[in-house]
């Protein structure tokens, strides 16, 4: 047994040293390739002699031009699917180019919906986000900042340099949605002028002489994307893909009503529901999904017969404890017109319909807000 | 026998006009290495004019010499410095293989540079043995790599 098991570790012991091996041939980078245009000349000097006269000449020159070699990549620079929810603006994913052409290169960005699942994350493409742009990080934060980042081509990319690029849109509020897929298609264009978006590159036709003197476009990109579909080798283009996915589409929301007698006009230490007696009602919102807020809720309750509204006694604020409906409530007037109202909470009371209203700006994740109004019995 | 000289020495104008009309004539000359698809699906490695070069193809340097004067030469040294932006590898085959340099003072070979990289070549050298003989002629090539 114990010699076996000596064994079986001597050969573990060489299978890692076998695979320790091979070193990877690193790729030249392309700032260290000669520009494209450069002007490559090739002289020899050469010395002899004539009857012991030594003589020196040149040969003549043999000259090339460097053509450009058009190579960059596109990858998603995320890790899967941005999680968005329904209704946000200006929802991001984030990719990458980098230039490793041997001279400096223009990028035109085509931002693209997919409507096929490409198996990139578990559920399959069942919604699109509206106004698909596609923006360069213009100060290089890794953030897309709205009306910040506005550029919509790389300009001027050197070689080796690399630029972020966001895929913007908004999520539209549709029941239901999950994964929206993106990718982003990028298109090598001639460099060499800032602040204008240069010409799609056309490669030189490989099967024509290429001319001397003129800098020849030779493509050697790859398939940036692998496995999936879009990019093809050698054209000048590439793809990279990613998406949004809408991780809640519906938050666990729960009001839960009490009511507690304040005062019967008598003076009772232990109230009782009789005519004349006041009456505090509470409407408890919690939002049980702790990740994502609940926003634009509504409340409405008609308040019961043979009772009577105490006008402006609707108070809204943090839940209380021991029966108290809330602390710190702000007072609200009864008409929805709050321009003084900062906390996003407006109520109201409509006389003739008998409802109490309550809006609710948004109820965090986790959190629960506690509404309470008054009325007096008949 | 005038006229035919003549035409002999327009030929030669011709093909290189920038040429100094001593009894010595170098011409130098590159060509690229492009894969070529033959009719029968194979690829093969030929050599082409230097049109079309990028970063990574290999080109070949060629030293063509001709003595066409009437007297022998002697010592005769070929210097061929290495083009800024081109990286030495090895002479072609059926060249006679040149001395390399990598300061332009001291020639040898890699192992006697003490063993640098072909990259660091910044000088190639050959020298002739034996003088050269009139109407004698012959070339030397060198490969290398666009950086």
């Amino acid at each position: 047994m114990f010699v076996k098991r000596s064994i079986a570790l001597l050969l573990a012991g060489v299978a890692a040293a076998a695979l320790g091996g091979g070193a990877a041939q690193a790729q030249t980078p392309a700032a260290q390739l000669t520009t494209a245009g450069t002007r490559i000349d090739n002289t020899a000097s050469v010395t002899y002699s004539v009857n012991g006269t030594s003589q020196s000449i040149q040969s003549t020159t043999a000259s090339f031009v460097v053509d450009k070699k058009v190579n960059f990549t596109v990858v998603t620079a995320q890790t899967g699917p941005t999680v968005v929810n329904l209704g946000d603006q200006n929802v991001v994913t984030t990719f990458q180019v980098t230039n490793l052409t041997n001279d400096v290169q223009d990028f035109l960005l085509d931002p693209d919906q997919q409507n096929i699942s490409l198996g990139l994350f578990p559920g399959s493409d069942n919604f699109d986000v509206t106004s698909l742009r596609a923006y360069v990080d213009s100060n290089g934060n890794g953030r897309y900042d709205a009306g910040v980042d506005t550029q919509t081509y790389i300009d001027e990319l050197a070689p080796d340099a690399s630029a972020t690029v966001f895929i913007v849109g908004n999520v539209p509020n549709q029941a239901g949605a999950r994964y929206a897929y993106n990718s982003l298609h990028v298109i090598a264009a001639a460099g060499g002028q800032a602040n204008a978006q240069g010409a799609v590159l056309i490669g030189t036709d490989l099967n024509l002489a290429g001319a001397d003197n003129i800098v020849d476009i030779v493509f050697a990109d790859d398939d940036s994307d692998g496995a999936l579909l879009g990019d093809i080798a050698r054209n000048g283009q590439g793809r990279a893909y990613s998406g949004w996915h809408v991780a809640v589409n519906n938050v666990a929301l729960s009001v839960t009503k009490s009511a507690r007698v304040l005062a019967d006009g008598l003076g009772s230490a232990n109230p009782k529901a009789i005519p004349g007696a006041t009456v505090e009602y509470c409407l408890l919102v919690r939002n049980a999904t702790l990740t994502t807020g609940a926003t634009g809720v509504t409340l409405a309750d008609v308040i019961p017969g043979h009772t009577t509204y105490v006008p402006g006694s609707i108070s809204i604020g943090t839940p209380g404890a021991l029966g108290v409906c809330n602390i710190n409530g702000s007072v609200e007037d009864d008409d929805d017109n709050d321009s003084a109202e900062t906390d996003g909470y407006t109520a109201a009371f409509d006389g003739i319909a008998k409802k109490v209203t309550v809006n609710l700006a948004s109820v965090s994740g986790g959190g629960s807000v506690a509404a309470s109004f008054k009325v007096t019995i008949d | 026998m005038l006229i035919r000289s003549l035409f002999l020495l327009g030929v030669v104008l011709a093909t290189s006009p920038a040429m100094a009309a001593g009894p010595l004539q170098v011409t130098s000359q590159v060509m690229v290495e492009a894969k070529q698809r033959a009719a029968d699906g194979t690829t093969k490695i030929a050599l082409v004019p230097a049109h079309r070069v990028v970063p990574g193809d290999r080109v070949v340097f060629t030293l063509a010499y001709r003595n066409t004067g009437a007297q022998p030469l002697a010592d005769l040294v070929f210097d061929n410095p290495v083009p800024k932006g081109v990286a030495y590898r090895a002479p072609v085959p059926n060249s006679p293989a040149p001395e390399l340099s990598v300061d332009g003072h001291r020639y040898g070979t890699l192992a006697q540079l003490g063993a640098v990289e072909p990259d660091a070549v910044t000088h190639v050298r050959w020298r002739l043995a034996r003088p050269l003989a009139p109407g004698a002629s012959g070339t030397f090539a060198f490969q290398a790599v666009l950086k």
